[in-house]
């Protein structure tokens, strides 16, 4: 067994208890600390995804009790995609929220060390109730940070948040245990082994409790219609947290992908496929609201909340499309948006802290300080977002409209994809127009002037969607890769046999 | 891969150009023209192939998933437009370094520049469609810069925003069309493409196809009714708008119509949509240009009315016609953008371009004068010029079109039309700017000749005008044909190149059109008047109308569905889980198959209470305290019914829970209003009780369909191997600390978390508690009460004994690290609540952080001791000690990972209600006694 | 017993969605609390209901299933982390602003802001 498969799980972890007991140390050095933390996970990650490229799945499992008795890790191309999308996002948020962001509460980097270990737990584990638990760290960290730092502005949206997901947790254990009601196991491998195999008295359980769970993953992407806590929330957190959370939504799509391709996929018998034929016209009328959305906010950190809805969307009407194609599109699509939307926010950011009083508000203001600079990164992240060339959007979008198959559904997935793209660009040129180019004389108190921390960490973001750009080869194949392999669940139902230590290796 | 050398070019020049920018506007013009230059040395040594009819394809694999690669072509079509990129953008280079101020932003500007032409370039020589689809949208946002390059000015800034959603937005449509073509001929690649043109057209999604693409092109060449973004785009710099509006820009539409031209050209539905399409360009254009009072006005609706002409011609169908096209897209360029050049020049020196200032200024600056009359000749068609020879084409391809009856006479009276407006325009721009009296009141007076070099550029198009005009067959022959044979992809038809064909239809046609052109200018007075009648639209108004209208739509819309409650929110959530699982379950039965067993008195009674009590405490919610008293009842019977369904773990997690958790509800009802007002409408509320009831009747019945159906679980295993495997009798335990261990750390750290995320969440607030509850009595006689801290301080210890004993016995019998945890913690809060947060402080000296993170920490540690010894993490061992007075008792590894638990949650527990009873600094409100002491 | 105990479950998870449809936050929390109950009883009871067959070895002789209890225990200790946390946000709203309302405002007064801006009311400032 490797002992590497932890690593995403164990190192926030102890770093994050580590901050505990730092509570009172000097800032300096809890920030080396956090930071060399994101840093070894990043490079943990990478270590993951080389090692899943060979397109075995990895199990781990915990006090060397074999599955489905104890709780096993799998690690799949899948997952360490996941992770590294998720690390790389991070290194760069925590470095951006050095300064202004991780000042305001002692907690800071604890919470966002203990996300990080909520959302890794997420991505790796195979067992069901385990996926529950990890949802509640990740929530319960999530939670934490975005009622972190000053000000009210935070306090309504973040309870609306917590109410929803307590409720939907609620939901959750009750799908649990519906499922496990009949089938008598939660791992997810031998979920995916008996329900092909139940009879047709035991199946409306078993489905009732896939479609709520369904339900439950909706509410943590935010798909319409479980979609509007987003915005509010988003806007109103902090920079760093709302670039974090740009992923916090891509966990939904994640636990979606992962049970619905491997529980409920197209080898679950009776229950092939549950549930897509709701989520796809789901998912078109989501980018729809959020393009209007986006259209309508009045502020630019609104604006880019409005756009993780859309990204959502389209991620999920790629992924129901039902073929290996539109999965591989999926994936591509959520590395792309992730980093953009999250570098987006940080730029918008930068906006709002060299525009005085106007803060990201669409409305004139005295021209900024380093107008140049953040109006290129706006730009590009603008256009990346909206999907034009050259950028990474572009191409993410290339591929899930000629992912979907001649006919109604294609009809109405290019038409809402295309529309989606020409209203973002509206918006984004609007909104960039009067931000940038509309001046009005005039200067502020103490415009924020660009450190070192900020501009790295957005700027790098940004950059990424460039990197894609030159990388899309090597991507779309790991993509392709990816979802060949999710297809074939037989070889995850494999993990079941993993050796444990001990025992001979036959 | 020298091709895509040619396109990289302008994009490394646009990084490097700006670091010339300290070196003044010359030197950053050299340093621009550079890679203008090495392309044309790239280029130049291609012709021989070309000269034969040959084509150059260079390709690159890129992402092969796609069907897109880096494959460039060049062939007689592709050469034409990338030497007009190129040699009309290096006279615009000259240009500009003296039209910009040495003031403005030169380096931002060649930069732009740059990137737009290297985007051009790209469009001409992708061999690729989608390669070609990135340049495409390239050109909408870098003009879209070049077009805003003056971004303080609003026309400037909404001018460009149209064009970026015009072009941008067509781009999109002609996205789809280009995937539509791909589909059918499984290929983006030119050359297969070109070739499957029979395939194209025969298949279903042939008219998709072509009216996405006609869109993308349309919109992009300014064709009616996507006409208006062009004019509004004079609002950029004149270098600009002379080079998008003559050369490139507004020409890709057309290229990309040449381009296809095999694959989609020839059918019905083509030759209507754009030969139609281009006549009421051609008109249109033509008439508005003629009341423009601004230069580059009047110069950009000829531009839309040109642009109709070649469209017209491609439309048509015939072969002779395309060629026509393509020559007159060559005049087009040349005079068009020494006239832009000019009427940059007039502006640059009076100051204004409005032709009712403007006059007489041949004897200011009869030079610029004389070019500029040469090149509107040429626009005007006059003999001897180029617009002359290729408008000669156009009428007689107008002529040989044979459309059944009436039709026929169309398209000939359209042209000699167009061709009157074209004259009196032009003759307008002569006369009214040169000629035509004295300069009214000028901006600049007097104004003069400009720079030597600025008209170096004019004077070369102008040249370039005469000489095709005079020579066509030997300056621009051999291009044309090399072009021509590649749009047909075929053979080209023997077109005559002759200045004079003899007296013909068409030479009549241009004599009608010359003669009407200039009454009609001598009438112009009639016209202006009749014009005028109508009211102008400046369509940046209309733009900007329906953006800010839809602005406003979307904001409603969005206030509408986000409307920020939290109840319709739940609702929605709630709902939807009902929706789902309500079709699946409809079909399942009942009773399962083991039936139903009975049911004791004692536990129906339990039961009942428990009913009661919980609908109780939604009854009578509104008094808060009666209902959390109701809830506490709700728990316990809870925690009685897992102890009377053989749960014991559960009933004491439950109970010691549930005390904390009412503590911590009574702690806040402190702060909170004591009653809950009646908000909801009457309908709001049985909307509730319906949901609630359905959930509730739900959960019912698949609770009992589900209990009496037959089950089979993996929990065997468990109970076999708890005690050899786990060392622990008591099974669930053992599942807690050992086989599911991992579950139980993340609880403890989401515990922990909890605790944290409240102590930041209250840091630095404050809420001051009411001095009386809700009906107005003071709280209590006394803050601390002497019985209760007499009686709570000889309880601590005894309370931690217990805890030790609960937490010891964990592993075989119910109890473990969590129930010890919460007993401890409830010891202490007793203190708090008895003696004061300071009393307690200060003898309780520990930092509730610490315990949590020490918890976590020993739990951590725990799991990866294993990891020494090559086991997985929270990988067990357990062993057994004989101790006297204890007896024979086991010490498990699980048994420090329980400590873990156990200190997380007195940690956690403590720091969660501490920090919450610190929320008063201003410590409790007056007692009633310390009252009575006030008065 | 499997009728009583469903409508035990029944009735809980009616208050808790009644409740937690409240507008104040006060309900909302104890219908949190209510459902947190029926959810857990709920996954209790997919082990299927035993009487007096606690699942310590040696006990008894037969076991009821061990695995949902475990599962229902760290379910409760997860439950009471989130109730504590929600509670201590109702009286950070209160504290923020000045109300219990779920919403911070009043469903009419928020309608009036609604329409001059739907920002947040802070990070306008430098």
């Amino acid at each position: 067994m490797n002992h590497w498969l932890t690593a995403p799980v164990l190192i926030p972890l102890i770093g994050a208890f580590l901050q505990v007991f730092m509570g009172y140390a000097p800032l300096s050095l809890r920030r080396t600390l956090g930071l060399a933390t994101t840093g070894l996970l990043l490079v943990s990650t990478v270590f993951l995804l080389m090692m899943a490229d060979d397109g075995s799945y990895r199990a781990y499992a915990f006090g060397n009790w074999a599955p489905p008795f104890g709780i096993v890790l799998v690690l799949d191309r899948l997952a360490a995609l996941m992770l590294f999308i998720t690390a790389l996002l991070a290194l760069f948020c925590h470095l951006f929220s050095l300064g202004r962001t991780d000042v305001s509460s002692r907690q800071f980097h604890a919470l966002f060390l203990f996300q990080l270990m909520g959302l890794n737990m997420a991505f790796l584990t195979g067992d069901l109730f385990n996926l529950f638990v990890a949802f509640e760290v990740l929530l319960i960290a999530s939670y934490g940070l975005l009622l972190h730092g000053e000000g009210t502005a935070r306090t309504v949206p973040g309870l609306h948040y917590v109410v929803l997901n307590l409720a939907g947790s609620a939901l959750f254990l009750i799908s649990v245990g519906m499922i496990y009601s009949v089938t008598g196991t939660l791992n997810m491998a031998d979920l995916a082994r008996i329900i092909p195999t139940l009879n047709s008295g035991d199946l409306p359980l078993v489905e009732a409790g896939g479609m709520i769970l369904l339900v439950v993953f909706a509410l943590k992407a935010a798909l319409l219609p479980l979609t509007f806590w987003l915005p509010k929330a988003y806007a109103s957190a902090t920079a760093p947290v709302a670039a974090l959370f740009a992923v916090m939504t891509k966990v939904g799509v994640y636990a979606i992908i992962r049970v619905y391709t491997l529980i409920f996929g197209e080898n679950a018998g009776a229950l092939a496929n549950l549930g897509m034929d709701w989520v796809f016209p789901l998912a078109l009328l989501t980018m729809v609201v959020g393009v209007i959305g986006m259209m309508g906010s009045s502020g630019l950190r609104t604006m880019v909340a409005w756009q993780v809805v859309v990204s959502v969307g389209t991620i999920l009407a790629a992924f129901s499309l039902v073929s290996e194609a539109g999965l591989s599109s999926a994936l591509f699509y959520t590395v792309h948006t992730t980093w953009v939307a999250a570098g987006l926010f940080l730029v918008v950011d930068l906006i709002a802290a060299q525009r005085g009083s106007a803060g990201d508000k669409i409305v004139t203001a005295p021209r900024m300080r380093n107008r140049t600079f953040i109006s290129v990164m706006f730009m590009l992240g603008a256009v990346s977002a909206a999907g034009l060339p050259p950028l990474s959007g572009f191409f993410a979008k290339l591929l899930i409209m000629s992912a979907a198959v001649p006919g109604l559904q294609m009809a109405a997935l290019w038409a809402v994809i295309l529309l989606a793209g020409f209203l973002s660009l509206v918006a984004y040129s609007r909104a960039g127009s009067i931000v940038f180019w509309r001046n009005v004389d005039g200067h502020i108190g103490q415009p924020e002037r660009l450190n070192f921390p900020h501009t790295v960490g957005a700027g790098a973001l940004i950059a990424m969607s460039i990197a894609i750009v030159f990388a899309a080869g090597p991507l779309s194949d790991y993509t392709d890769a990816t979802a060949e392999q999710l297809r074939d669940t037989s070889a995850y139902i494999g993990i079941l046999d993993t050796p444990m230590v001990g025992e001979d290796e036959s | 891969m020298t091709l895509s050398l040619v396109v990289l070019l302008p994009f490394l020049g646009a990084i490097a150009a700006p670091l010339f920018a300290q070196g003044g506007r010359t030197a950053i013009a050299i340093a621009s023209s550079v890679p203008a230059l090495l392309a044309l040395a790239t280029l130049f040594p291609m012709w021989g192939t070309l000269a034969e009819g040959g084509t150059i394809v260079q390709s690159l694999e890129w992402l092969p998933q796609l069907g897109i690669n880096l494959s460039f072509r060049l062939d007689g079509l592709s050469l034409m437009f990338a030497l007009l990129i190129l040699l009309i953008g290096l006279l615009i280079i000259l240009y500009a370094r003296y039209y910009l101020k040495p003031q403005e932003n030169v380096g931002k500007f060649y930069a732009l520049l740059l990137c737009f032409k290297g985007s051009m370039l790209g469009i001409v020589l992708s061999s690729n469609l989608l390669l070609m689809m990135v340049f495409w949208e390239l050109t909408s946002l870098t003009s879209f810069l070049l077009i805003s390059f003056w971004n303080h000015k609003q026309d400037a800034r909404r001018g460009a925003r149209m064009a970026l959603a015009i072009t941008g937005g067509g781009g999109l449509a002609l996205l789809a069309g280009i995937l539509l073509i791909g589909r059918i001929v499984g290929s983006f690649e030119l050359d297969d493409v070109l070739a499957a043109g029979d395939q194209i057209k025969a298949h279903a999604l042939y008219p998709y196809a072509l009216t996405l693409v006609l869109l993308g092109a349309f919109t992009k060449s300014a064709q009616f009714p996507f006409h208006f973004w062009l004019p509004h785009a004079m609002q950029a710099p004149t270098p600009v708008s002379a080079y998008l509006h003559s050369a490139t820009m507004v020409k890709a539409g057309i290229f990309l119509m040449a381009r296809l031209y095999p694959a989609l050209a020839g059918t019905e539905q083509w030759f209507f949509m754009v030969s139609f399409t281009g006549m009421i360009t051609l008109l249109i254009g033509a008439y508005v240009a003629l009341f423009k009072h601004d230069l580059k006005g009047l110069l950009a609706h000829s531009t839309v009315s040109h642009l109709g002409l070649i469209t017209l011609l491609l439309g048509m169908g015939t072969e002779l016609a395309a060629v026509a096209a393509l020559f007159h897209i060559i005049n087009h360029a040349t005079f068009k953008a020494s006239l832009f050049m000019a009427a940059g020049i007039i502006d640059h020196e009076t100051g204004t371009r409005d032709m009712r200032q403007i006059n007489g200024l041949w004897r200011y600056m009869p030079h610029t004068a004389t070019l500029a009359m040469v090149a509107a000749a040429s626009m005007a068609g006059v003999p001897l010029l180029n617009g002359f020879l290729s408008k000669e084409m156009f009428f007689a391809e107008a002529l040989s079109l044979n459309l059944p009856g009436i039709w026929a006479w169309i398209p000939p009276i359209v042209a000699t039309l167009a061709g009157i407006f074209a004259v009196a325009y032009s003759a307008r721009f002569i006369h009214d700017v040169f000629f035509n009296g004295k300069p009214r009141n000028l901006p600049i007076y007097p104004p003069h000749e400009p720079p030597r070099y600025m008209k170096i550029p004019v004077e070369i198009l102008v040249v370039a005008c005469i000489m095709v005009g005079v020579f066509p067959a030997f300056s621009v022959g051999p291009l044309l044909q090399a072009a021509a044979s590649a749009t047909l992809a075929g053979e080209v038809p023997d077109y005559g190149l002759a200045v004079f064909h003899g007296f013909n239809l068409p030479l009549m046609m241009s004599l009608a059109a010359f003669v009407g052109g200039l009454i009609m200018y001598s009438q112009r007075q009639k016209f202006f008047d009749f014009h005028a009648r109508f009211r102008e639209v400046d369509e940046k108004a209309v733009f900007e109308a329906v953006v800010s209208w839809l602005v406003e739509k979307a904001r409603g819309f969005t206030a509408l569905l986000e409307n920020g409650s939290l109840q319709r929110y739940t609702m929605l959530l709630m709902v939807s889980a009902i929706a789902v699982a309500v079709v699946p379950l409809s079909g399942m039965a009942l009773i399962g198959s083991n039936g139903l067993t009975a049911i004791d008195p004692p536990t129906a009674l339990g039961a009942a209470i428990l009913v009661f009590c919980t609908l109780g405490t939604v009854y009578i919610h509104r008094e808060r305290l009666t209902s959390l008293i109701m809830l506490s009842v709700v728990g316990l019977l809870v925690s009685l019914t897992f102890a009377r369904l053989s749960a014991p773990d559960l009933a004491m997690t439950q109970i010691s829970v549930e005390v904390v958790t009412i503590i911590l509800l009574m702690l806040a009802l402190y702060y909170l209003p004591s009653w809950t007002p009646t908000e909801a409408s009457a309908g709001r509320r049985n909307r509730d009780l319906i949901i609630a009831g359905v959930a509730g009747v739900g959960m019912t019945l698949v609770t009992l369909a589900m209990l009496t159906s037959p089950f089979s679980s993996i929990s065997d295993y468990f109970l076999e191997n708890s005690k050899p495997g786990g060392g622990g009798t008591n099974v669930v335990n053992v599942i807690l600390v050992d086989f599911r261990g991992f579950d139980t750390l993340g609880e403890i750290t989401v515990l922990a978390i909890a605790a944290l995320g409240i102590f930041a969440m209250l840091r630095g607030r404050e809420l001051s508690a009411p001095p009386t509850d809700g009906q107005g009595h003071p709280w209590a006689f006394d803050a601390h009460p002497t019985m209760l801290k007499q009686m709570s301080r000889p309880l601590l210890p005894l309370a931690l004994m217990v805890s030790v004993y609960i937490f010891l016995r964990g592993h075989n019998l119910p109890g473990g690290g969590f129930i010890a945890g919460l007993v401890t913690a409830v010891a202490l809060l007793v203190q708090y609540i008895a003696s004061g947060v300071n009393w307690t402080q200060a003898r309780v000296s520990m930092r509730y952080h610490n315990v949590l993170a020490l918890g976590l920490f020993f739990a951590t540690a725990t799991g990866a001791g294993s990891l020494a010894y090559g086991y997985p993490f929270l990988t067990t061992t357990f062993t057994y000690l004989d101790w006297p007075v204890v007896g024979k008792f086991e010490v498990a590894s699980a048994l420090v990972f329980d400590l873990g638990v156990y200190l997380t949650v007195v940690g956690a527990t403590l720091l969660a209600l501490v920090s919450l009873g610190k929320l008063t600094p201003a410590g409790r409100p007056l007692t009633r006694t310390e009252a009575r002491k006030e008065s | 017993m499997e009728l009583a105990f469903a409508l035990i479950i029944g009735s809980l998870t009616f208050a808790g969605v009644y409740l937690v449809l409240r507008a104040r936050t006060f309900p909302v929390v104890v219908g949190l609390t209510l459902l947190s109950y029926g959810v857990n009883l709920f996954l209790f009871s997919t082990g299927r209901l035993m009487s007096g067959a606690q699942p310590i070895i040696g006990s008894t002789d037969t076991y009821s299933d061990p695995l949902p209890q475990a599962l229902v225990l760290t379910a409760i200790v997860i439950g009471f982390a989130m109730t504590a946390f929600v509670v201590v946000l109702s009286l950070r709203t209160r504290a923020d602003t000045g109300d219990d309302h779920v919403d911070g405002t009043s469903e009419t007064e928020r309608t009036q802001d609604q329409s001059t801006t739907d920002l947040p009311r802070e990070e306008t400032g430098q």
